[in-house]
Parts: C-alpha cells; sequence; structure tokens
C-alpha cells in the first residue's frame, strides 16, 4: 500500500476544467482581438505603416468624439429608465404570493424568448406615425397630427429600455431576494417610516444587484447594433453604426478597429466605474 | 434501406460533422462555391441560376454561399492563393474595390458565346454584368394620386415630413446622391450641389434610414410616403400588398451593374466561366425577368415584358435611353469624404 496521496489543498481549485473554456477564448477572442489592435496599429488602409494615425484622427476630431459621448449618454439614458422601471417590479415580485411570482417572470423573461430583431420590429409599429401610440393619442384628441417618435433619441431610449429590460430585473430580483424581509419590520418597529426603511436598508442592501444590472445593461444598450440602427435611423450615428460603416462600406478596416478599441476601452472603463461602486457598496452593506 | 437507430445517428452525426466542419466535405475536389446575395437575390440563383448550370455542365457539384460584397472581399483576400470562394458577385463599388485589390480574373471574352450580345453597358472585361438594379422614385399611391415624375418632385411643398431617404452606407444613397448632384449641375467629381439640395430638403424630410431595406419598412408604416427605391426590393412589397408604385423619373432611372467575376486562382476556373456563361444567357435571363424575381435583363436578346417592359423599357433601346449609369471610379474616389459629410452635415 502506498502512502495516502498527499493531501490535496483543499483551497486550491483544478484549473484543468476551465481550459477548454480557456483555450476557445484563446483561440477565439483575445487572437482576434490582438489582431484588431495590431491592424489598428497603421496608418494606411493596407497597413503597411506603423503608427497611431488612426487614434489621433479620431481623439482630435469633434465629431468623433461627440459619437462617442452620445453613444455612452444613450447607455447611460437607457440604464436609468431601466433601473426607475424594473425596480418596482423586483420589489413586487419579493411581495407576492408564488403563483404571482411565476407570472411575473414570465413578464420578465417574455422578451428575451424572442429574437432581438423581432422586438425592435415591434417597436417600429409601436412608435410609427400610424402607430399605437399616435393612433391612440389622435382618437383621444389630445394631439391634432402624429408625433415624431421613430427615428428619435427618445424612441430608441424607450425601444432599448425595453429590448434590455430582463439584465436589469433579473440580478435585481436575486439581489432583493437576499435581503432578509425581518430587517424591514426591525426598522418599521423602531420607528422609520416606508421610505426611510427603502432608503437606508432596502437600497443599500440591494446596491449589488444594482450595479450588476446597470452593468450588463449598459452594455448591452451601447452595442445594440440592430435596435439602434431600427429606431434611431441613418442621421442617428452611434459607435456601432460609425464602426460598420467604416469597416463595411468604407473598407477602412485601420480606422475601424481603432474605433473599436476606443469604444472597448471607454466601455471597460464606465463598467470599471461601476465595479468600483460596487465594491465600495459592499463595504457599505457590512458596515 | 432499413432505417434503424443507429444508421440514423450515423447520418445525423456525418451531417452534423459535415455542416459543423465543411472542409471535410471538400478535402478531395471543392465543388464551385458561387458567392451571392443574401435575400432574393440567393432565392433568384438557387431557383433559376443554379439548375440552369446544372443541367448544361452534367449536374457539377455547386455551393452557394451567400453573403455581402464586403465579406466576399475579406474572405478572398484572407486566401488569396486558394479562395474560398469561385464566382463572386458584386454592385459597382466593390467591383472595382476587388479588381483594385487584384482578386479577380479577366473574363475570357473571347471563348463567351453570350458576352457579344450583352448591351454595352454590361460588357465588362473584368466581369460582365448579368443584371442591372434601377433606382426611380417609389411613393404610396393611396396618398399620393399624382405621380411624382422628376427627382425635382421630392422637394415639393406638399410633401413636407413625408420623404424618406436612405444615407451613403448603400449602392442606393450613394448613387442617389449623385444623381441630385448631376440635377444641380454638379457630377460624380463634385457633389457639393446635392449636399445643399438635401439642406434645401430637410423640411420634407421625416426620416433618413440606415439602409434601402429600413425604407421598406417606413412604407409599410406610413412613415413616409415618397423616396428614391430599388425597383426589385419595390416589386417585393407590392407583391406583399403594400401599397407602393415605382416610377422612373424622367432625368433617367439610376442603373447599376451588378457584376459577376472569376477569382483569381479558382481551382474551379472553368466552371465559374461555365456558370457565368450561363448567367448571360436569354434564357435564365428571361426566367429571372419574370415574375417573382423581376431581374432586369443585361442580354439583348432577351425581349422585355411584363413589369419591366411596363414600367422600365420596352426593349433594349429605350433601356439605354431611360437608364443613366454612374462613373463609379469617381465615385469611389471621394465616397468616404462624402459619408464623413453626410455624416456630420444632415441631421433632423
Amino acid at each position: 500500500m502506498g502512502a495516502a496521496p498527499a493531501s490535496r489543498d483543499v483551497t486550491s481549485y483544478g484549473m484543468g476544467l476551465a481550459a477548454p473554456l480557456a483555450l476557445f477564448f484563446l483561440f477565439f477572442f483575445v487572437a482576434p482581438l490582438l489582431q484588431l489592435l495590431w491592424l489598428s496599429l497603421h496608418n494606411d488602409t493596407a497597413a503597411l505603416h506603423w503608427g497611431l494615425g488612426q487614434y489621433l484622427h479620431f481623439l482630435t476630431d469633434p465629431f468623433s468624439l461627440s459619437v462617442l459621448g452620445s453613444t455612452l449618454l444613450l447607455g447611460a439614458e437607457v440604464t436609468a429608465v431601466c433601473l426607475v422601471l424594473g425596480f418596482p417590479i423586483a420589489w413586487l415580485y419579493q411581495r407576492v404570493g408564488p403563483r404571482l411570482q411565476t407570472i411575473i417572470i414570465l413578464i420578465v423573461l417574455l422578451p428575451l424568448l424572442t429574437s432581438v430583431v423581432v422586438r425592435t420590429f415591434a417597436w417600429i409599429v409601436i412608435l410609427g406615425r400610424q402607430g399605437i401610440i399616435n393612433a391612440t393619442l389622435q382618437s383621444l384628441g389630445i394631439i391634432d397630427t402624429p408625433l415624431k417618435l421613430l427615428y428619435t433619441q427618445f424612441g430608441v431610449v424607450i425601444a432599448l429600455a425595453q429590448v434590455q429590460m430582463p439584465l436589469m430585473t433579473l440580478p435585481l430580483i436575486t439581489a432583493l431576494g437576499r435581503i432578509d424581509p425581518n430587517l424591514d419590520d426591525a426598522s418599521c418597529s423602531l420607528g422609520a417610516g416606508s421610505w426611510r426603511t427603502f432608503f437606508r436598508i432596502v437600497l443599500p442592501l440591494s446596491l449589488p444587484g444594482v450595479i450588476a444590472g446597470c452593468t450588463l445593461t449598459y452594455a448591452a444598450a451601447i452595442t445594440a447594433f440592430i435596435t439602434q440602427s431600427l429606431i434611431g435611423g441613418g442621421q442617428m450615428l452611434f459607435m456601432p453604426m460609425y464602426l460598420y460603416q467604416q469597416a463595411s462600406t468604407l473598407q477602412n478596416w485601420p480606422f475601424a478597429s481603432a474605433i473599436s478599441i476606443i469604444f472597448l476601452l471607454a466601455v471597460l472603463a464606465v463598467v470599471s466605474v461601476f465595479t468600483t461602486l460596487g465594491r465600495l457598496s459592499r463595504g457599505y452593506g457590512g458596515a | 434501406m432499413i432505417m434503424n437507430r443507429r444508421s440514423l445517428m450515423t447520418t445525423a452525426l456525418t451531417l452534423g460533422a459535415m455542416k459543423a466542419f465543411p472542409g471535410l466535405s471538400y478535402a478531395q475536389a471543392r465543388p464551385l462555391v458561387f458567392a451571392t446575395f443574401t435575400g432574393s437575390w440567393e432565392e433568384a440563383h438557387k431557383a433559376v441560376l443554379v439548375p440552369a448550370f446544372r443541367k448544361a455542365n452534367a449536374d457539377a457539384a455547386i455551393v452557394l454561399d451567400p453573403m455581402l460584397s464586403v465579406d466576399q472581399i475579406a474572405k478572398v483576400n484572407a486566401a488569396k492563393a486558394n479562395p474560398p470562394i469561385d464566382v463572386m458577385l458584386h454592385d459597382p463599388g466593390p467591383a472595382l474595390v476587388a479588381i483594385g485589390q487584384d482578386l479577380v480574373e479577366p473574363y475570357p471574352v473571347e471563348k463567351s458565346a453570350y458576352y457579344k450580345d450583352l448591351i454595352s453597358e454590361a460588357q465588362e472585361p473584368m466581369g460582365p454584368a448579368p443584371f442591372f438594379q434601377v433606382v426611380g422614385l417609389t411613393y404610396n399611391p393611396e396618398a399620393i394620386k399624382t405621380p411624382p415624375t422628376s427627382w425635382a418632385d421630392l422637394w415639393k411643398p406638399e410633401f413636407k415630413g413625408r420623404v424618406g431617404i436612405t444615407n451613403l452606407n448603400s449602392t442606393l444613397g450613394t448613387g442617389w446622391l449623385v444623381e441630385i448632384a448631376k440635377m444641380r449641375g454638379g457630377s460624380e467629381a463634385n457633389v457639393d450641389p446635392a449636399f445643399k439640395a438635401i439642406e434645401e430638403l430637410k423640411p420634407n424630410l421625416a426620416a433618413v434610414a440606415a439602409n434601402p431595406g429600413a425604407l421598406a419598412t417606413l412604407f409599410q408604416q406610413g412613415q413616409i410616403d415618397i423616396s428614391p427605391g430599388n425597383f426589385n426590393a419595390i416589386q417585393i412589397l407590392k407583391a406583399r400588398g403594400v401599397p407602393v408604385e415605382f416610377v422612373a423619373p424622367k432625368e433617367g432611372a439610376i442603373a447599376f451593374k451588378t457584376t459577376i467575376h472569376i477569382v483569381k486562382n479558382s481551382p474551379n476556373r472553368d466552371l465559374a466561366f461555365k456558370l457565368i456563361e450561363a448567367s448571360l444567357t436569354p434564357e435564365v435571363q428571361t426566367t429571372l425577368m419574370n415574375p417573382p424575381y423581376l431581374i432586369v435583363p443585361t442580354n439583348s436578346k432577351v425581349t422585355m415584358g411584363g413589369e419591366i417592359a411596363r414600367v422600365l423599357a420596352k426593349d433594349t433601346a429605350e433601356l439605354k435611353q431611360k437608364f443613366v449609369f454612374q462613373d463609379w471610379k469617381k465615385i469611389n474616389e471621394q465616397r468616404s469624404a462624402w459619408i464623413e459629410r453626410f455624416n456630420r452635415e444632415i441631421k433632423i
């Protein structure tokens, strides 16, 4: 009988199981990303001359910067709408019976069960000149001429908010579910009003969920090429369309790569702000 | 053949593997790969061109691999010595890019039986044009009772907030811009007048679509009543019951050559040539001219009929007179600058 196998350090994990996925990512994500970076560091479309020209072109061009700015702003608006509309749903979910819970979950998940394209086309029907909103307002006599909703920033925000809503609601439902309901009662019995309880107890404790939801919604909203171009139209330029235009129509791959890298960094910056907030909130929650 | 669970599994696995690793099935001799466009193009080619080609060439193996022009160029560029595609299909802009990047072979004109029958505009030595795409005015006959006759009608005050255009990403958008420039005294080299004209068009503009396909949706939703539009796309909409009509403006309908090319270093050069020959035959072009395809033929031996004869041209002579061809070499030189300018200036 050999000696008992050297006792394994129970705190370490076998990395072998992660290897297939890691390899997959290495080949199909990291390698193309490096290629993208390599391409973006060239000044000409044939990728023969090295240089930072593409980045300089983007970062010194007020128009390009305004496209980046409006894309990041769009993400913030969509995230805010999702948070304001999604939080009550998640809160409600924790306070109703199991049957209603099933219904709520179904309603929340329903958008995920249809393709983004279908959902976006539905919004074209809703927001159009003869769409549901305009027809209702007109028949109620509130407006005379149809409102312009399609191809506006407002339309894009509303459509994106609906399309991305599950990404916000699901983490919120999980986060709110983890809060001990006794804390609510304790807060109330100690004399705090319901708003005070909400702001001092529920909201801080749900912050990890809020931040996870915001990160997901934000990242999905700013990169949603289909919804942005179908609801926003051709004159509202956001980063994904700008990128597509340079790569596909103009065959200017180095500039398109530089746009992608800059966009990627901008998104990473925003996401890291969210994660930093998340870390701070954990400290707050534990205090 | 006896079907049992095991044989079914084997077949399913094999089919799955062939799907997942197409290289397996091409390991010996690759069938002819024809990169057509997606959507109605693919349908038309699958239903008409491929059967005609196979009939004429002893059932030669052929694969349709539909993708955008840009993707075709990228794929061939990535493996120039052993290209994964044998025959490419291009709009005029990308065609010049492909030729410029040395990705296509000259068409063996002297061997071709049909090349000389093509109308002169379709005779391109680097790859002939088997089809034309035609752009004219599209309108909703329920909202607009007097049919428009000229591009200038888009500026009429009664169409306030009813006009749709597309941005310059598409061939259609760019071609339209050039035509407007010409109408106002500009040319392929000078589109300033067109940008000024679009500035004046702003009160009428209801939408700047991101692509020509989106215009179709806007018609369906009543968001716009008039726009420049592609003849084929309009026929598809019309067939689905959307109230739209197409007219060729009196300045001439814009015609784009869709050209077909043999890829340089193709291992199937002969078959590629034969496929292109098949696309030029009067038989294939006549079938494609009839419903539901309504693709404008380029072979002068084809007798025009149906909707094409009614709306566009009765014969080749009239076609040449009513179509406007643009100089895409000149357009390509400045296109990126125009797109940039359009991005900046056209905000509604």
